[in-house]
């Protein structure tokens, strides 16, 4: 794939330093009135189903849902990121060089498989639940960190590393003071898009016995009840605009800091 | 890919040192030979199969032929050259060719001939070294700089040989029954996905051109639409659907225009809909870049030998910007091929059905059916319109 | 003191250096020329280990540089590249601090430091110690390059086309400055390059390679009145060669004292070049001209005759030799 591919702020939207905060917060904002008030909104949601016994979806909280939810993401997340920039390091330095084209070949064939098909693969090898769920979660986020690290640590001008090492930092320092910094916007491009596609993922969980905000969904759906469905799917997408534009927000904070005073 | 192109060349090992890759690989595969079930059997179809060793599966004579291919393999690997390379792959692809025959054998080991519903489940060590094998096949292509052709080839070979014993001589393979029990599902649904995917891929190619020629005119409009475009590629596709079950449904119920025309809350409306909608980000935004990426030297240049506006586009930026355009369609299909899985959650066909429905029915064959021709699917489609970029990279330009 | 004795390095089956033996005594000024491709950058860079040559040896101060620790080697050796090298991602000040806080100097000293060589750079502290490299002009980015070189005080600088992408007013100006702080700092430098006139100027010790090998070396002055083959000859100028001999010698050791007769109206400074007083000449049409000091003062006088006869006294002498 291009750069172009990977980068997602095409049409980004310049965010001037003071706002740079405020739409992650607008919408975390929205996603806990929404959290904390659909089990009220009766009314509403019975008008979308009149006819149905329930309207809330009522096997459990919400808060519940949306924790459990954001529990399997982020263990996947604090996995991948730590093992896939670890493993990005590994076959750029001189050790574990000979891995690099295999992994970079790997990486970018990964993108290839939808996630949906790794999920339904990982479950007759690792069986239902949720332990399951994140280490299908866990192998298929760690592809887009790993491309990104190796896309980002590439990127940094083989001239600023032949610098470096003339100037005697020794390969730690150089990793640590000059490549790492300069690939982090790269490598936390790769986090943000393995984050969002987690939490869609995590979502089809629901099918194969997790529990999370999927399940409203799926019920919804099997049940013909279309409040549940919203229900689940309005909180969902709450939370994958939350976290979007909180890795946004980073994103361009980061630039900020590498590019300007 | 084009990451890979920025890397250094894979040197060809002078014949010092291993190749620590495929060394580690083969230790790999031969951990799973050894470690992991080699196959399972089951009774009938709903129950848990009950594990088996390679040992029980293949005998011994079988175990000890795989160990020593494997063990060959990385042999081969310590001393790499073109010729120890080419021969790796010789082995890589005979292991790859036995691996049915081995199934067969696990089969009249195993199998009780006098329990029809009984079945023989492919084991995780199976899984495994197939997996690895497949790593060594990239592994050995880029050392011996071979064209993408080259591991189609194999595979397609392999995957007919495989195809040709799952049909003669595999009956007793679970996946196997599986798919005897329901090939014409099987096929329409394949069917209904490619539809699916097709239309929904036509559209907003057509749609995403139109979008990213206007945003080249108007450049207000380029904001705000790629705004939007990468808000609904946010939300997850679970909840994209759902979001648009309820209005439609509405419609339906009170539009009868609409609902004549086939527009409703469940099926193949809101999966195109959705489709359509997650489609159309990749494919503005290749799209529009690859039509703003064209140097403006040699725009100006073409301006400069006298050529009219609607020439400078035909003639100088469209061919120029096509592989990039198609790129775009690349990454929209293979997406969409993923995402149509999921419109069968909404009523949608296609092979999602399968998995969810397999799911359901903690029928794991069932499931691997629907999600292996995905799989492949999404693979080729890949192969194929990656090749087509490349052929028509004019002059081999970056 | 800089010494490499048949030294040699091999990229797979090429030959990229191909036993060289050189020397460069303590703060001397040394240039390395050849066109692009001829090892010359390679050499640099062996010398301070970034690549390791093949065969041969280098001796760093009467000490194998593999007897040095390569990380402790390159701290102590300043280090300058065409495309500057310069960390995007750290201020003008931090850039230039690297090497010292490297070495562990404490933070009053590496700030002193810092400001020290800013100052001797011509880069004002209030207006660029804050800024990021992308802020700055070719030129400004290449003294920062310069000054992040010299903060360790190293005793060996290493150049490698440091000017070869400024404009050419910027690159005179600051190849003059660097032949000012030379004069100051009397650091050992090994210079690459591939304009002659460049090397010309700066050198005490020209090196011209090609194929990895070095063709000849010498003082300037040698080689442009006894290049070896053709190929030094036409490195030199060719025809022009006599006009970049004249270039190297100053006006005031060539002229006479004022005569009897009356002054020439036409005026040259005594710290012009002979190049510049042939040009003079030919610009005004005549052969003589009167050398005056900084204050205008007339001190002597040269003639087109007394230059020409000189230039053959030269010539003759080192055949000579």
């Amino acid at each position: 794939m291009t750069h172009s591919a990977t980068r997602r702020s095409a049409g980004g939207v310049h965010v001037t330093q003071d706002h740079l905060w405020m739409r992650p917060l607008f919408w975390g904002v929205l996603l806990c009135i929404c959290v904390a008030g659909i089990p009220y909104a009766d009314a509403l949601f019975r008008w979308l189903e009149p006819d149905a016994r329930q309207v809330i979806y009522q096997r459990a909280p919400f808060y519940a849902l949306l924790s459990r939810h954001l529990l399997v993401v982020g263990v996947a997340a604090v996995v991948t990121i730590a093992v896939g920039v670890a493993a990005g390091i590994a076959v750029t330095r001189k050790r574990g060089r000979d891995f690099l084209p295999l992994v970079a070949q790997l990486a970018s064939l990964g993108q290839t498989f939808p996630p949906v098909a790794v999920l339904a693969l990982a479950v007759p090898v690792l069986g239902f639940g949720t332990l399951p769920i994140i280490m299908a979660l866990m192998l298929y986020g760690l592809l887009p960190i790993v491309r990104n690290t190796l896309a980002g640590l590439q990127e940094v001008d083989a001239d600023i590393k032949m610098s470096a090492r003339a100037m005697g930092m020794t390969p730690a320092q150089i990793l640590y003071q000059v490549e790492l910094p300069l690939a982090a916007p790269v490598i936390l491009a790769g986090i943000r898009t393995s984050v969002t596609i987690n939490i869609a993922t995590a979502a089809l969980g629901a099918t194969v016995g997790a529990s999370n905000l999927g399940d409203p969904i799926i019920a919804g759906i099997i049940n013909g009840n279309m409040a549940y469905v919203v229900q689940g799917a309005l909180i969902i997408a709450l939370l994958a605009l939350t976290l979007d534009s909180l890795f946004d927000s980073m994103q361009t904070r980061w630039r900020q800091r590498l590019s300007s005073s | 890919m084009s990451l890979l192109d920025a890397l250094p060349a894979p040197r060809l090992g002078r014949g010092s040192y291993p190749n620590v890759v495929l060394v580690s690989l083969s230790a790999v595969m031969l951990a799973a030979i050894w470690g992991l079930d080699a196959v399972s059997m089951a009774p009938n179809r709903i129950v848990q199969g009950t594990g088996a060793g390679v040992m029980e599966a293949l005998g011994w004579p079988g175990a000890l032929l795989a160990s020593l291919l494997v063990l060959a393999l990385g042999a081969l690997a310590f001393r790499p050259n073109p010729t120890n390379y080419s021969a790796a792959l010789g082995v890589v692809v005979l292991i790859l060719a036995l691996m049915p025959f081995g199934l067969m054998v696990a089969g009249h080991f195993l199998i009780d001939p006098a329990l029809p519903q009984a079945r023989l489940g492919i084991g995780a060590g199976y899984w495994v070294v197939l997996f690895v094998l497949l790593l060594c096949l990239i592994e050995l292509r880029l050392r011996l700089a071979l064209t993408r052709l080259w591991p189609m080839l194999i595979l397609a070979g392999v995957g007919l040989l495989w195809w040709l014993c799952a049909w003669l001589w595999l009956g007793d393979l679970a996946l196997v029954q599986e798919y005897r029990a329901r090939d014409q599902q099987l096929i329409r649904a394949v069917g209904q996905h490619v539809v699916l995917v097709s239309v929904a891929v036509s559209i907003s190619v057509v749609l995403g051109t139109l979008l990213a020629l206007l945003m080249r005119r108007y450049a207000r409009l380029q904001k705000g639409a790629f705004a939007i475009l990468n808000f609904l590629q946010t939300i997850p596709s679970l909840a994209l659907f759902g979001l648009l079950l309820a209005p439609l449904a509405w419609l339906s119920a009170n539009v009868p225009v609409l609902a004549k025309l086939g527009v409703s809350g469940i099926g193949n409306t809101p999966a195109l809909i959705a489709l359509v909608a997650y489609s159309l980000l990749p494919m503005v935004r290749n799209t529009y870049i690859a039509l703003e990426e064209v140097s403006a030297d040699t725009l100006e240049a073409a301006s400069a030998m006298g050529m009219r506006a609607s020439q400078r586009f035909w003639q100088v930026r469209l061919p120029l910007a096509l592989p990039v355009l198609l790129e775009g369609v690349r990454i929209t299909t293979v997406q969409a091929i993923g995402l149509t899985a999921v419109a069968a959650l909404i009523g949608a066909g296609g092979l999602g059905t399968f998995i969810f429905q397999g799911l359901g029915q903690a029928a794991m064959d069932m499931v691997l059916l629907g999600a292996l021709p995905i799989l492949i699917l999404a693979l080729l489609v890949d192969a194929a319109l990656g090749a087509l970029a490349e052929a028509l990279r004019p002059g081999g330009v970056q | 003191m800089i010494e490499l004795s048949q030294v040699s390095k091999r990229f797979g089956d090429e030959t990229a250096v191909d036993a060289i033996s050189l020397k460069v005594p303590n703060g001397k000024f040394c240039a390395l020329v050849g066109t692009s491709g001829c090892g010359k950058s390679t050499t640099l860079r062996m010398i301070n280990r970034l690549i390791e040559r093949s065969s041969g040896d280098i001796i760093l101060d009467g000490q194998a540089i593999e007897a040095y620790d390569p990380v402790k080697l390159r701290r102590r050796i300043g280090y300058v590249i065409q495309s500057t090298g310069l960390f995007p991602h750290w201020t003008v000040a931090r850039n230039i601090g690297l090497v010292p806080r490297l070495l562990k100097w404490s933070a009053e000293d590496v700030q002193a430091r810092v400001e020290e060589l800013m100052g001797l750079l011509g880069l004002p502290i209030e207006e660029f110690a804050h800024k990021y490299p992308h802020q700055l002009s070719g030129g400004q980015a290449q003294r920062v390059g310069v000054a992040r070189a010299l903060a360790a005080d190293p005793d060996i600088l290493l150049m490698d086309e440091p000017f070869g992408a400024l404009d050419p007013i910027t690159r005179v100006k600051l190849q003059d400055e660097l032949a000012g702080l030379q004069a100051r700092l009397h650091k050992t430098v090994v210079f690459v390059t591939h304009d002659m006139d460049e090397a010309l100027k700066l050198a005490d010790h020209l090196v011209v390679m090609r194929d990895g090998q070095i063709v000849q070396q010498g003082t300037p002055l040698a080689l442009l009145q006894r290049p070896k083959d053709p190929f030094v000859e036409s490195l030199l100028g060719g025809l022009e060669r006599g006009l970049k001999q004249a270039a190297l010698s100053r006006v005031k050791d060539h002229m006479s004292s004022l005569g009897p007769t009356l002054p020439s109206q036409y005026r040259i400074a005594a710290d012009c070049s002979l190049r510049q007083a042939l040009s003079v000449m030919l610009r005004d049409h005549t052969d003589r001209l009167t050398v005056v000091d900084q204050h205008d003062v007339p001190i002597g006088e040269l003639s087109l005759r007394r230059v020409v006869k000189e230039a053959q006294l030269e010539k003759g002498a080192t055949r000579d030799a």
